[in-house]
């Protein structure tokens, strides 16, 4: 019964959205005498992987000289939920125009709040610190942004990304058996849409305006007396073209009126 | 009530004796292994933590390996953040050993940077050389065997393989001098690479005079939606004439384009009266251009590139020798630069007035006309114009790319950069920052993707793409 085969990467743009937000964020270290000796931007990868993949490019040297190079970043995915609270008519819909000019009938999106989770790990408490005061502000809880979820027809939702939670992680007591973990996990709810698929319109693009105007509110017995024309210029443009218009007023005496049905004055 | 006198419970000499034979048995069974210090460069006072130190000391000294068998630990894993090696090493040093020969060094090192040195300590590193591996000392077990004859002989070193960071990747990292254990270091952590110039040399030009000419076309009208540089056709000059040839070149604001100018590559010959200038665009609309021609005095005609030269970072600016005659208004040109760093051709701006004679076209000279030297391990390199400094990973003298740390600003593509030990001087051409070896990273890959799905209208408040 559904299948249709349509695929709108919606939730997999909503995902390299939701990790553009924090690939830039940087940190810096200072010597003894307060001047910066490095600066650097904080790696950041969704997490999920394969496993062979992960092991093959991270750890090409299986006698890797080091544990971990941190500070790192990590997001993923963690639910995917209907929004009741958005919810739009269900038989709602609208046309869009392909970027080859073709009409297309879109039933409005569904709205799902995907669950996302952002983890940060350094090494010093002053790190995370650095990271998480370049995050927290710009939430309020939400922070917007605009992801062209359809690209055929150049749809654009703003999606709101919520800061749900904040948690953190800082195992400094105990035995020296274990070393001391630093992990601060950030949870975030995007607002996001899904699209359904998206149909050939039967209908055709609009090339004719016409309006008839009648010197009495008596449309049964009045007639028309003055039309309005509007055309495209020029006549053959598509929806995406650049076009202007042809604009036409008629005069009549003749006491016929237009028939939409024959589509001619009788 | 007292011990019995009769027995001794240990004398000094039953001691040196167990020590010795301990001292022996780690000789005979043991493994040499590196032990470096750590030195406090900054110290956090609040969140007490020591954010910036550097290991720049070495001590080889034999251990017993303690699991003989393979490392302990949870072995290797895949984490949130990527790979994850958990090995774990035990080992056992000699505590005289310890005392008479690292000890006294670390007590002669700066008390601020070395704070304990009587024993060996937390945080400091040992290099393992079955496998070339960094371990970081976790805990120092110092009872056990708990005084056999009233004494401990030997430190129980329990360590962790080494969580790099840049506190000590950075500007003072690991230097030990010991190739083996700086080599292994060379491609972990953060590292930029540097396109560097080799050499430069200087562009070659000609050109010709020419008569009833276009001298410049003036932008009337910018226009608007121009997501790329139009064609300009320009209308031919009476028979006999040459059709003068232009370019545009477009400016935007977000996704707001215009015509930015239009330069000439052939100013024509033959013009009685100024030609029409056509802007074809698919997208832009609006904009519009009026040719100025000169008609009795002779300006510059096309300027070829006879030598391209290299080692150019940003356009080199062209002059011209000023003219003689008439309104004398000196020529003006721009260049581009091609994928080498030499000039690709050359745009007119202005084609002068009132030359009498073919005028000297000069140029800058490249940065850095011979760049010379080896960059070497872990020196210092320091841009001459930003004052940026970095240490050496690696440098391939044969593609001139230097790979280096963190930097600690940036780099201005163009200036030189010099090796604090090698007096190395190369020319920076590009450089692209903070590669993380191990391939975790998705910082670039994520934007390039986002490029074409987000709406960059509004500024991206998290950064400066």
């Amino acid at each position: 019964m559904l299948g249709t085969y349509f695929y709108h990467q919606n939730i997999r743009k909503t995902i390299i959205a939701f990790g553009n937000l924090f690939n830039n964020i940087t940190i810096k270290h200072q010597d003894g005498d307060n001047n910066d000796y490095s600066e650097i931007r904080v790696p950041l990868a969704y997490g999920p992987t394969q496993k062979f993949l992960a092991r093959l490019e991270q750890q090409a040297d299986l006698n890797k000289p080091v544990a971990i190079t941190l500070p790192r970043m990590s997001f993923e995915m963690n639910s995917l939920k209907y929004d009741s609270s958005r919810k739009t008519t269900a038989t709602q819909s609208f046309k869009a125009v392909t970027n080859d000019s073709k009409i297309k009938k879109v039933y409005m999106p569904v709205p799902y709040n995907i669950g996302f989770e952002l983890n940060i790990m350094t090494k010093l408490n002053d790190d995370v610190l650095q990271i998480i005061e370049q995050i927290l502000p710009f939430f309020q809880p939400a922070f917007t942004i605009t992801v062209d979820m359809v690209d055929t027809i150049g749809e654009k939702k703003d999606i709101p990304i919520v800061l749900d939670d904040i948690s953190f992680r800082d195992d400094y007591e105990g035995d020296f058996s274990t070393r001391r973990i630093l992990l601060y996990t950030l949870q975030f709810t995007a607002k996001t849409y899904l699209f359904g698929p998206i149909s050939d319109s039967t209908d055709s693009l609009i090339r004719k305006v016409q309006v008839d105007m009648y010197s009495s509110t008596d449309v049964q017995t009045a007639r028309r007396e003055m039309r309005y024309t509007v055309t495209p210029d020029p006549i053959d443009a598509e929806a995406n073209d650049d076009f202007g218009f042809n604009e036409n007023w008629e005069f009549f005496g003749d006491a016929k009126v237009y028939s939409p049905v024959q589509k001619t004055d009788i | 009530m007292a011990l019995n006198p009769f027995f001794l419970q240990g004398s000094k000499s039953e001691q040196f004796l167990i020590q010795d034979l301990i001292n022996e048995q780690i000789k005979i069974f043991g493994v040499e292994v590196g032990y470096l210090p750590q030195k406090f460069v900054r110290k956090e006072t609040i969140l007490r933590e020591v954010s910036a130190s550097k290991f720049s000391d070495n001590f080889y000294l034999e251990a017993y390996v303690s699991n003989y068998d393979g490392y302990t630990g949870s072995g290797d894993i895949l984490s949130k953040f990527g790979m994850n090696l958990k090995d774990e090493l035990t080992l056992i040093i000699s505590k005289e050993r310890f005392e008479s020969f690292i000890a006294p060094f670390l007590a002669a090192m700066d008390p601020d940077e070395i704070i304990v040195s009587t024993r060996p300590r937390e945080g400091d590193l040992i290099y393992f050389p079955l496998g070339n591996r960094l371990f970081e000392i976790k805990f120092v077990e110092h009872e056990q065997p708990f005084y056999q004859l009233g004494k401990t002989y030997v430190y129980e070193l329990k360590c962790e393989l080494f969580e790099y960071s840049d506190n000590i990747g950075g500007w003072d990292n690991v230097n030990t001098t010991v190739d083996q254990i700086d080599k292994s270091l060379e491609k972990q952590g953060y590292i930029t690479t540097l396109k560097m110039f080799s050499s430069g040399s200087l562009p070659g030009f000609t050109t010709s005079l020419v008569s009833g000419y276009v001298r410049k076309i003036d932008l009337i009208n910018d226009g608007y939606n121009y997501l790329s540089p139009p064609t300009i056709e320009i209308s031919p000059p009476p028979s006999g004439g040459v059709t003068a040839q232009a370019v545009a070149t477009i400016s935007c604001i977000g996704n707001f384009c215009s015509l930015k100018e239009i330069l000439l590559t052939n100013p024509g010959s033959g013009y009685i009266e100024p030609p029409n200038v056509n802007i074809i665009s698919l997208t832009g609309i609006g904009a519009t251009a009026k040719a100025i021609i000169e008609t009795t005095y002779n300006g510059i005609g096309v300027v070829t590139v006879s030598a391209a030269g290299s080692g150019y970072v940003t356009p080199p600016t062209l002059a011209f020798s000023s003219p003689t005659v008439g309104s004398a208004i000196t020529a003006k040109a721009r260049v581009t630069l091609n994928s080498t760093g030499g000039i690709n051709n050359v745009l007119i701006i202005d084609a002068g007035v009132g030359y009498e004679s073919i005028p000297e076209i000069i140029v800058n000279q490249p940065p850095l006309t011979l760049g010379i030297g080896t960059f070497i391990f872990n020196e210092v390199v320091t841009g001459e114009s930003s004052g940026t400094k970095t240490r050496v990973k690696s440098w391939d003298n044969q593609e001139k790319i230097l790979k280096v740390g963190t930097l600690n600003g940036s780099f201005t593509p163009g200036e030189i950069l010099v090796g604090s030990i090698s007096s190395a001087r190369y020319c920076l051409k590009n450089y692209q920052i903070s590669d993380l070896y191990d391939k975790y990273e998705q910082n670039d890959e994520i934007q390039i993707e986002s490029n074409s799905i987000l709406d960059f209208s509004e500024k991206n408040l998290f950064g400066n793409y």
